[in-house]
């Protein structure tokens, strides 16, 4: 699904935010990427989704290269790949019916689309996608009235719509609340699952990524520390991982959970 | 600077004192306003409140196309003019259009139209929708250029294109601002097509000038009065309307 060789990234004024030798993820996998502030995770993801063009290396998604790519092929590429915000990124004033339609906008009738005119499947699949994270009662409700971790659904159902192939998050769970965000990435993965699509998400708690995800990406200033299957993350990883930054633990003590 | 602009406007407080005669001599012959219906003795035209009704609503009528017009075309311009949602030379090339436009008097593009197309009505719609366009342009690009860039970020993903973008992250967030900018402009509107009547646009103004060149000013009164009030009535609609929006 994703393979990386010799990739380096520049993201602003950073030059080398991301320097990957080389990382292959394959279909189905359900990854979560953590490290300190500033290691990289969303320049990753955001190279992946084409949002920052490398400077070289290969990045291929889904078998294409997006750095040679045209951007006719990049743009298709990129449909299929859906993306959740850590600030959610709905419309205010739209209901969460027509937030969660416009997933649809890459794939349905464009003209008809700017009069609000969406076909029978768009309706049925942004539906279905309402249903699944539960928000059928506030289907009408408008979005900006929605609580936070209601907010973040209606964004999953957004991405659901797309029909990826592939969903990224970025810090999903990072504006929320520990019991919404536990819920929230229940939910993701739930959908993972269910449409067996390949899930990448930046995390900034080392216990959610392990107990949500199959697989942990370690990353530091840009350059992956360890990757390693979930269950086999230790302490000691993490250790490794956040020196010179507060340390987190695997199992954080109810003390402690708060500040993780 | 207001040194400067002191000595060159000629302000003289002694010929204003002076003035009082002169003053109360022009508003003694403008009260009280002609208020009659009935044309009681030959004069060169109907009185004013006869003609009230048709003058309000031919204002009215010209105000509002104006603003529709004028809306239509500084929304499409408006987005061309944001600088987060075109590249610079669209958005800066459009910009400096929309300034161009905005420097011209309203006065002075009515003259031009009415010049060109004769008296009446339509030369004041143009004047006014393309004053409109200028002004309404910029603020409309100024509110777009205000918009979280987040959602715009989300509706890319999903693979929207870019008249889907403004339809989907831009107009959501700037509506109500809009809504209430264009009501504020016909607003404005009103009272600049009235004062358009005095090179020839057809509505209250007009009927002001009429009126003055014949020496007829307590009809003059009249006109001034009811463009006072329909000015009012509609500012206090629009605020009431504005405040509903939000």
């Amino acid at each position: 699904m994703v393979r990386i060789e010799y990739l380096q990234v520049n993201y602003g004024r950073r030059a080398n935010a991301l320097s990957i030798d080389r990382l292959e993820i394959d279909k189905g996998e359900r990854v979560a990427v953590i490290g300190p502030s500033g290691s990289g995770k969303s320049t990753l993801l955001r190279s992946i989704k084409g949002y920052i063009r490398p400077v070289h290396g290969k990045l291929e998604v889904m078998g294409i290269d997006l750095i040679s790519a045209s951007a006719a092929v990049r743009r298709r590429v990129n449909r299929r790949v859906g993306f959740v915000f850590q600030q959610f990124h709905l419309a205010p004033r739209l209901t969460v019916l027509q937030n969660v339609l416009c997933g649809r906008l890459g794939i349905t009738n464009r003209w008809r689309s700017l009069f609000g005119l969406f076909s029978e499947k768009d309706c049925r699949l942004a539906w279905e996608a309402i249903c699944e994270v539960g928000l059928r009662e506030q289907l009408h409700q408008r979005a900006d009235t929605l609580s936070g971790g209601e907010k973040q659904r209606v964004a999953v159902a957004r991405a659901v719509a797309q029909e990826p192939s592939m969903i990224l998050a970025d810090e999903p769970v990072s504006s929320l609340d520990p019991a919404w965000a536990e819920d929230v990435l229940e939910l993701i993965t739930e959908i993972q699952t269910h449409h067996q699509t390949t899930l990448i998400m930046s995390l900034h708690q080392p216990h959610l990524a392990r107990r949500f995800a199959s697989r942990v990406i370690g990353l530091q200033s840009g350059r992956v520390v360890f990757d390693e299957p979930a269950s086999s993350v230790t302490d000691a990883h993490l250790e490794e991982l956040y020196r010179g930054n507060e340390i987190i633990r695997l199992n954080p003590s109810p003390a402690s959970a708060g500040a993780a | 600077m207001v040194v400067w602009a002191w000595r060159g406007s000629g302000i003289d407080i002694a010929a204003l004192a002076k003035s009082g005669p002169q003053i109360s001599s022009f508003l003694d012959r403008m009260l009280p306003p002609d208020l009659t219906w009935n044309q009681t003795e030959a004069r060169p035209f109907d009185p004013p409140l006869r003609l009230a009704g048709t003058a309000v609503a031919i204002t009215l009528q010209i105000s509002l196309m104006g603003t529709v017009l004028g809306t239509v075309f500084a929304l499409l311009l408006g987005f061309a003019a944001s600088e987060n949602l075109t590249p610079h030379w669209v958005h800066h090339s459009v910009k400096i259009g929309l300034a161009v436009i905005r420097s011209v008097p309203v006065i002075v593009l009515a003259l031009l139209f009415v010049g060109a197309l004769g008296l009446g009505a339509f030369p004041g719609v143009l004047a006014i929708a393309i004053h409109s366009i200028g002004m309404l342009g910029k603020l409309f690009a100024e509110e777009c250029e205000c918009v979280d860039p987040g959602i715009w970020e989300a509706m890319d993903s999903a693979g929207a294109n870019w008249p889907q973008k403004v339809r989907y992250a831009i107009w959501p967030q700037v509506a109500p601002q809009i809504y209430s900018l264009t009501l504020f402009r016909f607003d404005m509107n009103i009272r600049d097509s009235a004062v358009l009547g005095l090179v020839g646009v057809a509505g209250l103004g007009l009927w002001i000038e009429n009126y003055r060149r014949a020496f007829d000013y307590a009809s003059v009164a009249t006109m001034v009065g009811v463009t006072m009030l329909v000015v009012l009535a509609i500012e206090q609609t629009s605020i009431q309307i504005r405040r509903y929006l939000k």
